[in-house]
């Protein structure tokens, strides 16, 4: 796929009514999330914020398809993504893993692996393609000969995110993409991704459990606490007047506190 | 059998021969390492079994039949996958599907191919033949499958990272498993190969010895000893191969999904 097409499709991902059970071993049932649904426009960041556990992580993994919802549908730009082939889906919808994992070889190998994948000729190093990856993730070039293992957490989160654009995704999934990192590299990678998101027009979904940084980079909010939508919202007014119970607590935790007005 | 110039053991050789083992209990008893009971037990398995399998192998030698001879190895192969089956902690979903179908494809190609054609004898079912090779080379390619079986569910258990990384950049469920199945594959053949480069020095292989305990001249015990390793090398490499290539896909959902996700992760 080029990318000219994803960047005219009006990505746009809404999941109604989702529904996740998981059964364990001893014949446990557990409702991971229940009656979500919400929508993410295009050109917009999307937080998805709660405490550990509440089931953030579970959530996003719905929306490439890592895993599938027991109810409800997931729609991506008016198509249920269970009628979509899934590897197609995974084209339109990247995403990047909280740890970073790279595979052996340079960086350049790295941003090369998903056109393996799909079995076409990858860029070459100083190719269009290349290029714009490594500077979209904010990446010096000299960086690409470089054993991909032996750079730093904070260069190896781009690389990820590097790797998630080569292909020209229309969507881009971040799971707690800044949790690895210290402080100022995470709040650098968050204006990456804020620029990331105006300049390629992506819808970028975010879960995180921090509300500094969802408050300094998304557009749109949605508290999940216990698997389920608590409220949802624009930040400024969430944070400021929190109508639920639940996120006036988890406002008031110090650890929070700390976390969103230092 | 009436192969010339081997000696006929009768009970009160075989009697002797027990005396050794009393010997070895009676040490076990002295440095009080309180094994003498399942020693004395396990000897006494050890008789009975081989004394019906002699009797099993001399009837059915007799029969000559095709069927018996199937049968026998059949059984064994059997057996010895539950063994094998109750042995292995971190058994790879359609454990026992997996691993009989490919022992029957791999093992079952092999044996042919050494008994028609390198061996060449008739009839093919010749039990004399048939049993004794096929048994080696089934209860090695088992070895291996059970390696690689083994290694694969260890692998994936460790790679999910990896594995899903993959999946996200868009690889297919074999894509994203390409590393976990080379490494379990080659952890199949290291036995295999360490055998056949320490055959002759580091130990006397025991069809080997076997045949020149029976009357065959060293040279052609040697040639069958060779041959047979080949074959085994052989039936390893398929059945392993054939475990892994069935085996990795129980690992994913047909939407390349990894599956059996841990529930300990983040929810």
């Amino acid at each position: 796929m080029t990318e000219g097409e994803s960047i005219e499709q009006p990505e746009m991902v809404s999941m109604e009514q989702v529904g996740l059970i998981r059964h364990d071993r001893k014949g446990n049932v557990t409702a991971i999330l229940t009656e979500i649904s919400f929508s993410a426009r295009r050109r917009e960041i999307t937080a998805i914020v709660g405490p550990s556990g509440g089931g953030k992580s579970s959530l996003i993994r719905l929306i490439n398809r890592l895993d599938d919802p027991t109810t409800g549908r997931i729609i991506l730009a008016g198509e249920d993504i269970m009628r979509l082939d899934p590897l197609q889906l995974r084209r339109r919808v990247s995403m990047v893993l909280q740890k970073p994992f790279m595979f052996e070889g340079t960086v350049l190998d790295n941003l090369q692996r998903p056109f393996l994948f799909r079995s076409v000729p990858p860029p070459v190093e100083g190719s269009p393609e290349v290029r714009r990856a490594m500077e979209l993730a904010g990446l010096a070039a000299g960086l690409l000969t470089r054993d991909a293992r032996t750079l730093s957490l904070g260069e190896q989160q781009r690389v990820n995110l590097a790797r998630a654009l080569i292909t020209g995704p229309g969507v881009l999934l971040l799971d707690e993409p800044t949790s690895a990192l210290d402080r100022p590299t995470g709040d650098r990678l968050a204006g990456t991704i804020r620029e990331i998101c105006q300049s390629q027009g992506l819808c970028v979904i975010l879960v995180t459990h921090d509300l500094r940084l969802a408050e300094k980079t998304a557009d749109a909010l949605v508290y999940l606490e216990g698997g389920r939508i608590c409220e949802a919202g624009r930040p400024d007014a969430l944070l400021t007047d929190p109508a639920s119970p639940e996120l006036r607590r988890f406002l008031a935790e110090p650890d929070t506190k700390e976390r969103t007005h230092a | 059998m009436h192969s010339q110039g081997v000696i006929n053991l009768d009970l009160v050789n075989l009697a002797l021969a027990y005396g050794l083992v009393l010997l070895a209990i009676a040490l076990a008893r002295l440095q009080r390492i309180g094994q003498e009971g399942q020693m004395l037990w396990a000897s006494v398995r050890m008789g009975l079994q081989l004394i019906a399998v002699g009797y099993l192998l001399h009837f059915i030698f007799a029969i000559n039949r095709p069927l018996p001879v199937v049968l026998v190895l059949v059984v064994m192969a059997g057996f010895s996958l539950q063994v094998l089956g109750a042995r292995i902690r971190r058994k790879m979903p359609g454990f026992y599907r997996v691993m009989g179908s490919s022992i029957f494809v791999g093992c079952g190609a092999v044996t042919f191919l050494f008994c028609a054609l390198v061996v060449g004898y008739t009839p093919w079912y010749a039990p004399r033949y048939l049993i004794p090779l096929a048994g080696m080379i089934i209860g090695n390619s088992m070895n291996g499958a059970s390696l690689a079986a083994e290694r694969l569910a260890a692998e994936i258990g460790e790679r999910r990272e990896e594995i899903e990384t993959a999946i996200c950049l868009g690889a297919t469920a074999r894509q994203s498993a390409d590393t976990a199945i080379r490494n379990a594959f080659r952890a199949s053949l290291i036995p295999t190969i360490n055998t056949m480069a320490a055959m002759g020095i580091v130990a006397l292989p025991g069809m080997m010895t076997g045949q020149i305990l029976s009357g065959t001249a060293p040279v052609i015990a040697v040639r069958y000893q060779i041959a047979i390793m080949c074959a085994i090398t052989g039936a390893v490499a398929i059945t392993s191969y054939l475990v892994l290539l069935q085996g990795y896909r129980h690992y994913f959902s047909a939407a390349h999904q990894l599956q059996d996700r841990r529930a300990a992760g983040d929810a």
